[in-house]
Parts: C-alpha cells; structure tokens; sequence
C-alpha cells in the first residue's frame, strides 16, 4: 500500500530523512513516533505528495512517486485522507459544507453528498453540529470534524499528523477509538504522534525517527 | 455550477474591494467608449467628404474623339473611379456662357473657342485613399494628350489627416486603457486570491483539480469585467444624453449618435478583459 525505498529528503543542507526504507499492507494500522524535528511531518508529506523526494522513491497505492505528473496529483490525494493538529478547517464554512467540499471537488452530486455527510457526522457523534461553524466547537469537536472530513471520501490511506497534539485525555480517547473505527472498516492509518502512551501495549507497528533515521520498526 | 455558487458568494463576501474594481473597470472602459463614441461620430460626419472630391484632366485641345472614348473606358477600369463627365470644348463654351449669365457678351468678339476639352472624374466613397488616388494621378500623367491634371490636394490631405490621425490616438488610447483594465482584473483576483490562500491550500489538499480551484476565481473577474463594461456603457449613455440635452449646444452634438456596436464592444471587452486579467494573476497553480 505504502512503500518508501532509500528516500532522502533534505532542506537547505539540513537532511530531514535519510535513506528511509519500509513498507505497509493494506489495512495496517501504523505509528510514526520520534521527538521534534525526527521527520515524522515531514515523512507524512512526502506521503501525500506536499514534498518530493531528492532521492529514493515512493509507492503509494500503486502510484509511483517518481513518475508521477503534477497534475495527477489532485487525484492521488482524493485516495488519502488527511487529519492535521491545526485542523485546517474553513471558519467561514458550516460544519456541513467543511466536509460536504470533499465531495464537491469530486463532482459528486449534492443529494449523495447529503447522505455520506451525515453518515459520517453520525459516526464521529457530530450530528446535531450540522449547521454550526467550527468557532463554535471545542478543540476536540474540530478534530472530529478534520477526521469526518478526511474520510468521507472514503479514502484506502488515512494520515494523521499529531492528531490529538492540541487535546486533552478524554477527547485523545475519543478520536483514538474513532480512528480504531476507521482501521477495523480497512482503512490503512498512518498515525504520527510523540505521545507514546497511544501506541503502548496496542501490539499495532511503530516506525521511530530519530533525526532524519528510521531507529526502529516494532510492536507497541 | 458550484464554482459559480462560490464566486456569486464571493463577490458579496468581499463586495467593496470588488465594487472598487468594477468602478475602476467601467472608468476605464468608459474613456474606451467615449474613445470610439467619437470615432464613430467623426467617421460619420467626414464620410461625404471624398464624395465632394474630383480630379479635373484637361485634355489636348486637339484630342481625337478615338482617344478620348479610349481615355474614358482605360478610366472604367479602374476600381477607385466612381463616375467620368467628359466635357467638350462646345459644352465647355456653353457652360461658361450660361454661368456668366448677363456679363456673357465678354466672350462675344473672340475669333474662336478658347477652351480645352476636359474630363471630370469622381470618386467611390468606399474604396476612397490617398495613396490610390495618387496612384491615378500619376499613371494619367503618363498620357501626352492630357495637359494638366487638376485636384484638390488639401481636401485629399485633411481627409486622409482626419482618419489617420484619430484612428491612430485612438488605437493608443484605447490599447492604454485596455491595459489598465486587465491591470485592476489582475489585481483584484491576486488580492481575493491571496487572502483565500488558506482555504486553496485546503482544497489542494483534498484532493481539487486546478480547474475546480480557478474556476471560481476566474468567474469573479469576469463578473467585475462585465458589470464594469456595463456601467461604462451607462456612462456613455449619460454623457450623450447630457451633451445633446444641454440649452445652448454647438450644432455639432445635437447630431452625436450611440453606435448599436458599443453596446455589445463595452460588456463583451469587460468580459474579455476580466477573463484575461483573472486568467493571468491565477498564474500556474504548484501542488
């Protein structure tokens, strides 16, 4: 589903990642975990194509990044869902048309688009905040609407970089069982986070990076 | 339809920055209106003038009748010649005669007639140039039984001065202002674009296509080109509306006529304008 093969990335003389190898099936559920500056975010947009490799390449569902054309990537993107810590919502938008916009650049049409938004507003307990702005929601609610957003496309990669960063417990907890949700459906989940008490004793693989390395590729 | 959704919102999300634009468009396209509202009217009022235009030849007082109906059908020939007069010495006479009027006993005691035979020839409106006239001019000052050629140079020069000279400031004028049109377009869309820079960022994420990303930007600019054009034609309206209504007008104005074209020219160059204007600050979209 996903593989990186002796990928180097470097900025301005500094190497982000270095000759980074792995590979994940289809389904798996993966941590990326290191401190500040491993290369965790910037493996993650290496995934989703924000970044190029200098060296190395990438496979990502089939697609190669080497030979990829730029404008094939709109449609990469649509096969990986993507949860960032800062949200990236749209504050002038409702909750609906934050994750209805997923659809719409697809060119679905508006009474599909009605029913998988709520289906997926159902599924991370949102449903009553349909017609809200995301101002109005607390940091967890804006996450969940991130994640109902990243995968109401129904993407085969779901990538969350430091999801639950800005959370407290209980909310962590509630996205966490959100994501299990996702995973348990077939969704491959790439998950980078710092805080090892997410993937401590789930038996789920964990990648750690440490300045620019892979160190280790185990269980947690 | 959902890009034009998303640019109909636009336009009221960010209406004075976008009212200020269409206000700067339709300045602009209406000084291009005012620019061809005179073109049209000079044209029409100088249109007459190479009717009033006639080359004279003076022919060879001994000039057979074979050479003049061979002069006569050489000059059917040729495309710029509207209509041939052939006056001969008699007529001439007769002419004179009939113009002196009273004072014509002056001509009473001459042995013979002492005027020249001549062809008067005048010219197609259509197909009216200096540089064909001239042309004429010299390929007949090639035939030795014409003795002089007589026309009026300085009607020919203020014609071709008139035309020329206007259509020239006014290909100037009008490629300036075309220019600051696309310029104020260009801005307006860089300025909506920059400040949803966020919100395309999002989109690329999610997986938008540049064509979903532009469309909405590109719909906008061509809005404020149309609304604009529009306005400017309004204005052009008034202006004529004012110029005819005012009390003591010079006799010229009262004549100024709206040519059907501006109608469509004004919308159509906002359109275009916009388009381009939008088209160019969108740039090439980098994922």
């Amino acid at each position: 589903m996903i593989g990186f093969n002796q990928v180097t990335k470097i900025y301005d003389n500094i190497t982000a990642l270095r000759n980074v190898t792995f590979s994940i099936e289809k389904g798996e559920f993966v941590f990326i975990t290191g401190p500040s500056g491993a290369g965790k975010s910037t493996l993650l947009k290496l995934v989703y194509l924000a970044e190029r490799p200098d060296e190395g390449s990438i496979n990502i569902a089939g697609w190669d990044t080497e030979t990829l054309k730029e404008k094939a990537i709109p449609y990469l993107r649509r096969n990986i869902g993507i949860v960032f810590q800062d949200f990236k919502l749209l504050y002038n938008k409702t909750v609906y048309d934050n994750i209805a916009i997923a659809l719409r650049i697809r060119g679905i049409k508006e009474a599909e688009i009605k029913d998988r938004v709520h289906e997926v507003l159902k599924m991370v307990n949102l449903r009553h905040k349909t017609d809200s702005y995301p101002r109005e929601l607390s940091g967890g609610e804006q996450q969940r609407i991130t994640i109902a957003r990243a995968i109401v496309g129904e993407p085969t990669v779901l990538i969350a970089d430091e999801p639950t960063g800005n959370l407290d417990v209980d909310n962590t907890a509630g996205i966490m069982r959100i994501f299990r949700e996702i995973n348990a459906k077939g969704t491959t989940i790439l998950f980078a986070t710092h805080n090892r008490d997410l993937f401590r004793n789930t038996g789920l693989r964990v990648l750690r990076l440490d300045n620019g390395n892979l160190v280790s590729d185990e269980k947690g | 339809m959902y890009s034009l959704k998303l640019a109909l919102k636009s336009l009221w999300y960010d209406k004075w920055i976008n009212l200020l634009s269409i206000v700067s468009i339709a300045t602009g396209l209406f000084i291009l209106g005012t620019v061809l509202l005179s073109l049209y009217n000079i044209e029409r009022a100088t249109q007459n003038m190479p009717e009033r235009f006639t080359i004279t030849l003076f022919l060879n007082e001994k000039i057979s009748k074979k050479d003049v109906d061979l002069l006569i059908k050489r000059l059917k020939r040729e495309s710029i010649v509207k209509e041939i007069d052939y006056i001969s010495k008699e007529d001439a006479l007769k002419e004179l005669k009939t113009s002196l009027k009273d004072a014509a006993y002056i001509l009473e005691g001459l042995d013979e007639n002492p005027l020249f035979p001549s062809i008067v020839i005048k010219v197609r409106r259509e197909n009216f140039d200096r540089d064909r006239v001239e042309a004429l001019i010299k390929k007949l000052k090639g035939f030795n039984q014409i003795d002089e050629i007589i026309y009026a140079d300085e009607i020919l020069e203020s014609i071709q001065d008139v035309y020329s000279g206007f259509k020239f400031v006014s290909l100037g004028v009008s490629l300036l202002f075309s220019v600051s049109v696309v310029f104020v377009c260009y801005s307006t869309v860089k300025i909506l674009f920059f400040r949803r820079k966020e919100e395309i960022e999002v989109y690329k994420l999610l997986g938008a296509t540049r064509s979903f990303i532009r469309a909405p930007f590109i719909i906008e600019g061509t809005i404020i080109g149309i609304v604009g054009g529009v306005a400017a034609l309004a204005g052009n309206y008034l202006l004529v509306s004012l110029l005819k209504g005012m009390t003591n007008p010079v006799a010229v104005l009262k004549l100024i006529e709206i040519p059907v074209q501006l109608m469509v020219i004004l919308p159509v160059a906002g359109l275009v304008l916009g388009l381009t204007g939008s088209t160019i600050a969108l740039g090439r979209l980098k994922y």
